[in-house]
């Protein structure tokens, strides 16, 4: 209810701003079709409802032939399936991936820790992740500090630290399609006097074999809160 | 194969369904928590408050609040800002019904409130504020105030109890006083007066009285309050308006959603009134922004596993490699929103210049120009040099080394990081030996929209409305160069319609709006040519002639210097303009002035930004104005200026002097996608003769800053996004 209103005030307030036509394709034009598709958005997206979830049939994941990364959004419902766009290497301990979405958002992993995110509104511009890789690289229990660089969602951004605590809650099997991981399963609290006193609380799976993330649960920033994510390939 | 899984129907693009629409209870829920929203009522008066009274909160900092409360025979809408932590500024706009006030049937004022938190509220202490009511207006609502007010919570009464007592003068001393602790020679309200000066020689003079009141914050969503007022409606009752039966007011609020809540009170003992209380904050987007993910960073060869990429024999003739450099950067910036201006470059720096139609924030584009540049650009180039173009104007050129852009895309601190290794300089006006973009002059624009103008604040009328077509067209013949025009005409409104003696005793070089409203259908608002360029490396410069605004036309000349990393500039503008005549098409009337200004414009720390220009102005008086603004890094502004100059009060007229507000909202705030257009409209409460300065189009301050450094860094954690 509320972001409908707010999405019918920004409607009116931005009504005097229209342009009809005009010799340019700036983006200005497309200001009223904008509002258009956005209410219609609204409107559809309460008619329906959240989108469903994936679940994948062996058959296909049998025919995935390159790295891929399930994501489904905790709260918004849906799934989509991320490709790997780079990887890399930094001074930071663990390389990094950057995946991205069919309609061109990224994640970057850092070990399969989130350090980032581009495209969905109000993202991790940046975040440190060192405590976190350490813990799930050496399977011991670790605590320390981790700060989030977030944005605002206006091009500006503000700065979050919190306490944080992984445990090691010992082996968990992970199974998705025709697949059976054995996994050792982390948790990792977080607290902040910032934030509205909101933690954090992430999930880790990695597998025994390989040390490699294969599930977590992780917050994505403010935007779009929880995603599952499952790493189908790499 | 993500085809193939499309196809079963799976991924429709769940970050488009997150993100476009950032609704869906469960994104409401993490906002919501993530910054809790806080939001004291309002008053009548649309400040903080009880009912018709004032507390002693502070909205919090930047916070902007709309009131609109009808009740004692009245209407009253005002726009509140809590301009610093302990500073909240209002203007309002009234109107009294069948108040037989100054010969009006509907007695319409202006005000202005200030007040100062003196105290934060804390465990054992109430906050205390000092309030100024309507103090410079003409009156009617002036009154002073200090309160109190201490916020209980937690006891077994559920939800937040917060009392308020306090003192009034005034307006707010005229009922139950107790005293005259500062002198009782307050004088009465008089209607018609000019008005608009400080009234500083009555405020704390005459009657004191106490009030109180207490608001209970039962949940979430729902508070009851109850008052006593210290006001006598001594003006309204007189009138008749109102009936003042008790000192009692009851009301009864409930909070629609976060930004609207509304309440009913019963009012005096005798009538109803209802209360609209908006609230947003300029620092919380109503749509989070949701800019396309750049292209990951590309990254070099490590120069150990191939020196061969290293050699920099390709840029032996630099005409030729800056040639290839700019053909190969024109897609990849036009893909961005971006145009590519020319492009120079050696074996190990190259530099681009280009112009951005995109992204209101400037460092949103740097960081796309630079992946851009580190996709094409071969290995041997270290520096990047980016300078963002306006209209010819360099604004600054942004140096980044290759390595460190490589070394801090994914690192944990990487905004901050960047900054700390990146050169924000100074940019020449020209680049020699460059390859330019061919393609970009001649250029021709046009568009044809709506228009919509509006008068306030007429005494029958409080808001009037014209809307109409608008060609709008536009020429460039080479850099810097500008022929533009307008043709407009009007289909519906009511700006026309006004009968009324133009009383002014100054030269009418603004009362006569009315008249170029009247003077016909179809006129041409502006058309004129105008250069700029960069007369050095931090000196702007500016001429124009045509017929510049709706009411002047003539010759404009404007200097500018503005270093990129100085929070002082100095500008200087001379004009001579005639005034045109009233049906603004290419006729003249008979006055001519030569009008002109020395500025100076600071950026102080956290966003104020002050303004003064002293000069002469259109009707011939000198003088200087003073604008006072909050800037916010999402290009939010609100503000406020008033001009003094050596016209009397008696010769401006009703408001004494020149002043007004002046709000600036930027449209990618309001969209939640990249837009590089903003709203900016001044508000005056009487648009008059004196102090009228000339609105040449294309002043050089606005365009040259968004560049420099302090537009840079306020945004700089876009360079990454």
């Amino acid at each position: 209810m509320k972001n409908f209103a707010s999405h019918i005030l920004s409607a009116g307030l931005i009504a005097g701003m229209l342009a009809a036509c005009s010799s340019e394709k700036s983006d200005s034009a497309s200001v009223a079709q904008t509002v258009a598709t956005t209410l219609k958005t609204v409107i559809q997206g309460r008619r329906e409802g959240a989108p469903q979830r994936v679940v994948l049939s062996a058959e296909e994941y049998a025919k995935i032939n390159v790295p891929m990364l399930q994501v489904n959004p905790v709260t918004l419902g849906g799934s989509d399936f991320l490709q790997r766009a780079a990887t890399r290497r930094d001074s930071g301990r663990g390389a990094v991936e950057i995946w991205k979405s069919s309609d061109n958002a990224q994640v970057f992993l850092r070990n399969g820790v989130v350090i980032g995110t581009r495209g969905i509104g109000r993202d991790i511009i940046a975040a440190d992740a060192s405590v976190t890789v350490s813990a799930l690289k050496t399977g011991a229990n670790r605590s320390g500090i981790r700060t989030f660089t977030i944005s605002d969602g206006d091009v500006t951004s503000s700065k979050f630290q919190y306490r944080c605590d992984i445990r090691n809650l010992g082996a968990a099997k992970v199974t998705f399609a025709n697949q059976s991981l054995t996994t050792d399963h982390f948790r990792e609290t977080c607290v902040s006097d910032a934030a509205g006193g909101q933690g954090i609380s992430n999930e880790y799976w990695v597998q025994r074999s390989t040390g490699v993330v294969r599930k977590s649960r992780q917050w994505m920033g403010p935007a779009v809160g929880y995603f599952d994510m499952v790493l189908l390939k790499y | 194969m993500i085809r193939h899984l499309a196809q079963t129907a799976l991924c429709t693009s769940l970050f488009g369904a997150a993100c476009i629409v950032p609704s869906g209870t469960g994104a409401q829920n993490v906002d919501g928590f993530f910054d809790v929203p806080s939001r004291p009522s309002l008053n009548f008066y649309g400040v903080t408050g009880l009912i018709d009274m004032p507390t002693a909160e502070a909205l919090p900092d930047g916070q902007v609040a709309i009131g609109i409360s009808h009740g004692g025979g009245q209407t009253r809408t005002t726009l509140t800002f809590q301009a610093m932590p302990r500073i909240q500024a209002s203007f309002r706009y009234s109107g009294i019904k069948n108040a037989n006030i100054a010969g009006f049937d509907t007695y319409r004022d202006r005000s202005f409130d200030a007040r100062f938190l003196l105290n934060y509220e804390s465990r054992y202490l109430p906050a205390v504020t000092l309030g100024l009511q309507d103090f410079a207006g003409t009156g009617i609502y002036a009154g002073e105030f200090l309160a109190a007010t201490k916020t209980f919570s937690g006891s077994r009464v559920p939800g937040v109890v917060k009392t308020t007592v306090g003192l009034g003068w005034g307006r707010l001393g005229s009922s139950g006083a107790i005293g005259a602790p500062f002198g009782s020679d307050r004088p009465a309200f008089t209607p018609g007066d000019t008005g608009g000066e400080l009234s500083a020689n009555q405020w704390f003079r005459g009657d004191v009285a106490p009030f109180a009141g207490v608001e209970w914050q039962v949940n979430d969503k729902f508070g009851l309050k109850a008052e006593y007022s210290s006001d006598a409606y001594v003006v309204e009752t007189g009138q008749g308006v109102i009936e003042r039966k008790s000192r009692f007011n009851f009301g009864a609020e409930y909070q629609v959603n976060d930004a609207i809540r509304i309440g009913g009170y019963y009012l005096y003992g005798s009538e109803i009134g209802v209360n609209v209380q908006m609230q947003l904050n300029p620092n919380r987007a109503i749509v989070p922004m949701r800019i396309a993910a750049p292209r990951p960073y590309d990254i070099r060869p490590a120069r150990r596993t191939d020196p061969a990429a290293y050699d920099g024999s390709w840029a032996k003739s630099q005409s030729t490699a800056s040639g290839a450099v700019r053909d190969a950067m024109i897609p990849l910036l036009e893909a961005e929103g971006l145009t590519l201006v020319e492009a120079r470059t050696t074996a190990s720096t190259t530099e681009i210049r280009y112009t951005n139609d995109r992204y209101r924030a400037t460092a949103v584009s740097v960081g796309r120009v630079a992946r851009a540049m580190a996709r094409v650009l071969p290995a041997s180039v270290e520096t990047f040099r980016i300078v963002p173009v306006v209209n010819n104007l360099a604004q600054s050129a942004i140096v980044l080394r290759r390595s460190d852009l490589e070394a801090l895309e994914t690192a944990p601190n990487s905004a901050d990081a960047l900054l700390a290794v990146a050169g924000i300089t100074s940019a020449s006006p020209a680049l020699p030996g460059s390859a330019r973009n061919e393609s970009l002059y001649p250029k021709f624009n046009w568009s044809l929209g709506p228009y919509l103008t509006q008068r306030y604040f007429d005494p029958y009328e409080p808001i009037r409305l014209d809307a109409g077509l608008s060609l709008n067209l536009s020429y460039q013949p080479a850099p810097g160069w500008t022929v533009a025009g307008q043709v407009r005409h009007r289909l519906v409104g009511n700006n026309a319609d006004i009968f009324r003696l133009n009383q002014s005793r100054l030269p009418h070089v603004r009362s006569d709006a009315v008249e170029y409203d009247q003077g016909g259908d179809t006129f041409i608002p502006s058309l004129y040519v105008s250069k700029q360029w960069k007369a050095g490396s931090d000196v702007y410069a500016r001429v124009s002639a045509g017929y510049l605004e709706r009411m002047f036309g003539g010759v404009s000349a404007e200097l500018l210097w503005k270093p990129v990393a100085s929070r002082l500039a100095l500008g200087v503008e001379t004009n001579y303009v005639k005034q045109r005549a009233f049906d603004d098409m290419l006729g003249f009337q008979d006055y001519s002035v030569a009008t002109g200004h020395v500025s100076a414009y600071y950026e102080f720390n956290g966003g104020y930004t002050a303004q003064v220009d002293v000069g002469r102005y259109l009707a011939g008086d000198v003088g200087a104005t003073f604008t006072l603004e909050r800037e916010f890094a999402n290009g939010w502004a609100l503000g406020g200026f008033f001009t003094l100059t050596d016209v009397s009060s008696e010769d401006f007229g009703v408001g004494s002097f020149d002043k007004g507000i002046k709000v600036t909202i930027p449209t990618d705030w309001l969209l939640g996608k990249p837009d590089k257009r903003i709203r900016s409209t001044s508000v005056r409460p009487f648009s008059r003769d004196g102090g009228a300065r000339l609105n040449v189009p294309g002043r050089l301050y606005e365009q040259v800053r968004s560049g420099h450094r302090n537009g840079l860094v306020g945004n700089w954690s876009g360079v990454w996004e």
